[in-house]
């Protein structure tokens, strides 16, 4: 069973989206939107990119709801900011950020802007498990 | 550069609108473009295709998610540009929403002269709320939009 690189794919799809050189690095821990200049336009690009490359679906809100979970709505966020624990949910889903780049109030739009390279790739690969189901 | 639009019909349920626009040979903006062959530049093709799609997201919007907002072109994707327009030309917009989602509605646009193809787009409209800054920019879309859908 041959088994795909998914990180050096995303990669090779975040250099297409910053139009950069083949030899440019991309590596798993680099954040869009801190250490790669992202702009919202740019992740909107990536992911249309990423849904087309691997043939799946990354609605707006995908974040949102991985970080959720079971938690019911209300414990998760309230008037558009993560609560507390809602906070805690998101970093521990997005573990490879550093901690101290979550503020205290996060409002639920802004939840991509804390992913790193490696946080998408494993996005990639849960939908791949999901669609493989 | 709303000018050149003639009219529009859009069917917000379904995803989809229409719209006519007239371009004269001689438009000022195309005496040097060129000299004795007025030919439409392919980024206005564009712009005119934005005008097309942009109300028909806007109204898409608001008849699925009940969210009133206003959309601008954010990404161009996939545009050919497949004959050349030579003025004088009636463009005929073709737009169908291919995904809506409440910060972007992404639409494939087919532009005709005279039954022909001239362009072929992905156009990603950026899904806004409006700040009071851009009340007067606003009501002139709404006068806009009422001319073009009464000549339809």
């Amino acid at each position: 069973m041959s088994e795909r690189d998914t990180s050096a794919e995303v990669a090779m799809l975040v250099r297409q989206t910053l139009a950069l050189s083949e030899n440019e690095p991309i590596s798993s821990q680099q954040l869009f939107f801190y250490d790669l200049a992202f702009t919202s336009m740019d992740l909107l690009d990536l992911l249309f990119r990423v849904e087309e490359h691997f043939q799946i679906e990354i609605p707006e809100g995908t974040i949102y709801h991985l970080a959720r979970g079971d938690l019911a709505e209300a414990q998760f966020a309230e008037d558009g900011l993560l609560t507390e624990l809602g906070r805690q949910r998101l970093m521990a889903l997005l573990y490879d950020t550093p901690k101290q780049l979550f503020p205290a109030r996060i409002h639920a739009a802004t939840l991509p802007r804390f992913c790193t390279v490696g946080a998408i790739t494993r996005l990639v690969d849960h939908k791949l498990a999901e669609r493989n189901v | 550069m709303f000018e050149l639009m003639r009219s529009i019909q859009i069917d917000a349920e379904n995803g989809h609108a229409s719209g006519a626009a007239f371009i004269p040979a001689d438009h000022p903006l195309f005496a040097d473009h060129f000299p004795g062959k007025a030919l439409f530049p392919g980024s206005l093709i564009l712009e005119l295709a934005a005008q097309v799609a942009g109300p028909l997201a806007e109204e898409a919007v608001k008849a699925q998610l009940k969210i009133e907002r206003w959309a601008i072109l954010g990404m161009v994707r996939d545009a050919r540009f497949l004959h050349p327009v030579f003025l004088p030309a009636l463009l005929e917009i073709a737009v169908t929403i291919l995904r809506l989602q409440s910060s972007n509605v992404s639409t494939s646009v087919t532009v005709t002269v005279n039954g022909e193809r001239v362009m072929q787009a992905e156009l990603v409209m950026m899904i806004l709320e409006s700040s009071s800054e851009w009340a007067s920019a606003l009501e002139a879309r709404e006068d806009r939009l009422a001319r073009w859908k009464e000549a339809s």
